[in-house]
């Protein structure tokens, strides 16, 4: 599909604006979601990921039942995604981000994951097209069924049923569990439930809390998803930049695209937002050693997106709402991937 | 003013190793031994103070103390 260049340069900047503005005050990073889990027993910003799930799991079906945007869940690779979601997340933990977290951390000013964010664009090309394209095309030779989701094979018209069932389910049990008690709390103590008169501060000024994060989330990657019909991808848009920067060409075919503003967005938006909570500055790891290990982590989550056909936005917030089983598998993965590598780094030596 | 037995800086170092370090760091301290801890990451400075509550040490101050650098103060139980 192609799409005006002015349309992808406008769009594109303002959806990857308003995206990377709410991963930056949500501090929305799937590695710490995860990585968290079993580290610092920290839960919030994995439940962010699962209330953005359910959301856009609601938002993709509403869309598609209006048929506005086609649902296209990926076949399922076992092996491309097992290995590829390993790998993602083990490197995850090392780059000290996901594709969205590393990303928008560049707009905070982190140096470091500028470096991890090339070192995603590396891995990512030396897996497209370079020497370890071979390994990649191998691992993604054997497909399962045809897009196979949860509840069996793909079907435009029935998918979407289970994918509103699974996000309002999940939205009910989630606010039964997670934020009635809570709620509870505050009704016992008498607390306003939301407090009106610091609107302008809590949004532009303090980190979020998780539901909003993650409801946030949910409502602008549907907006991705309808405004270029396609689901948002990290990786993708950093190959866009480097490919564009390398052959300089500013034009639609083999130029900055659609994925590429994305990413040129979320800069921009992570950038004002840490200015305006004054919380923008130029960071270097004092470590060098540190920097390298992100260089090196972010080579393997290069090598990990490419081959589960996606990163985790890609695969996690955009396909598991399509109950793809191979975005399923990959999410599982990467989680997997990130506890191992979580394990090695900071828990096997116990001082 | 409180006496600050020990400093712990980690500034310019992204998650988890602020909170690691400093989780490992309180453990090595004795009890009522007050650790101020440099931060210019904003998810660990929000969780440092959460993480060390959570443990039972007590947050005697958690303050922004410029753009994007914070200076925690916790004492041991």
């Amino acid at each position: 599909m192609a799409m005006e260049f002015l349309y992808m340069l406008i769009v594109g900047l303002i959806i990857g604006a308003i995206f990377g503005f709410i991963l930056q005050s949500g501090r929305f990073c799937m590695n710490s979601a995860f990585r968290d889990i079993i580290l610092l027993k920290e839960f919030k910003l994995a439940k962010a990921v699962a209330v953005s799930l359910a959301v856009l799991a609601v938002g993709f079906a509403i869309f598609a039942f209006s048929g506005i945007v086609d649902l296209a869940p990926k076949a399922f690779k076992p092996w491309s995604a097992i290995v590829g979601g390993l790998v993602f997340g083990f490197g995850m933990v090392f780059a000290g981000g996901c594709a969205s977290g590393t990303t928008y951390r560049v707009g905070e000013g982190m140096m470091g994951s500028f470096v991890a964010a090339i070192g995603l664009t590396v891995g990512a090309l030396m897996t497209a097209g370079g020497v370890l394209s071979d390994l990649s095309i191998m691992l993604k030779s054997i497909t399962v069924g045809t897009q196979l989701t949860l509840f069996g094979e793909f079907n435009a018209a029935i998918t979407p049923i289970f994918m509103l069932i699974f996000g309002i389910v999940g939205l009910v049990l989630m606010f039964f569990f997670w934020a009635f008690p809570a709620i509870k709390k505050k009704i016992d103590a008498k607390e306003p439930f939301i407090k009106f008169d610091n609107f302008v501060e809590s949004t532009f000024k303090k980190g979020y809390p998780w539901w909003v994060t993650g409801i946030l989330i949910g409502l602008i990657l549907t907006a991705g998803f309808v405004a270029s019909n396609g689901v948002i991808g990290i990786t993708g848009g950093w190959m866009n930049i480097s490919g564009w920067l390398t052959a300089g060409e500013f034009s639609v075919t083999g130029g900055l695209a659609w994925s590429g503003f994305i990413i040129f967005g979320i800069l921009i938006g992570a950038m004002v937002s840490a200015i305006v909570a004054k919380e923008f500055k130029f960071r270097i790891p004092k470590d060098g050693l540190t920097v390298l290990k992100q260089f090196f982590g972010g080579l393997l989550m290069g090598f990990g997106a490419v081959t589960a056909m996606g990163c985790n936005i890609t695969n996690i917030l955009g396909g598991i709402p399509q109950l793809s089983l191979h975005s399923i598998i990959t999410g599982a993965c990467i989680m997997f991937g990130s506890w191992i590598a979580a394990y090695l780094l900071f828990m096997w030596r116990k001082d | 003013m409180v006496d600050i037995n020990e400093t712990l800086d980690c500034t310019g170092e992204v998650c988890p190793y602020p909170d690691v370090r400093s989780k490992r760091k309180v453990k090595k301290m004795k009890s009522g031994e007050v650790l101020k801890v440099l931060v210019d990451y904003p998810l660990s400075a929000e969780r440092i103070p959460e993480t060390m509550e959570s443990l039972g040490h007590e947050v005697i101050s958690s303050e922004k103390t410029g753009t994007s650098a914070w200076e925690i103060l916790i004492k041991i139980k």
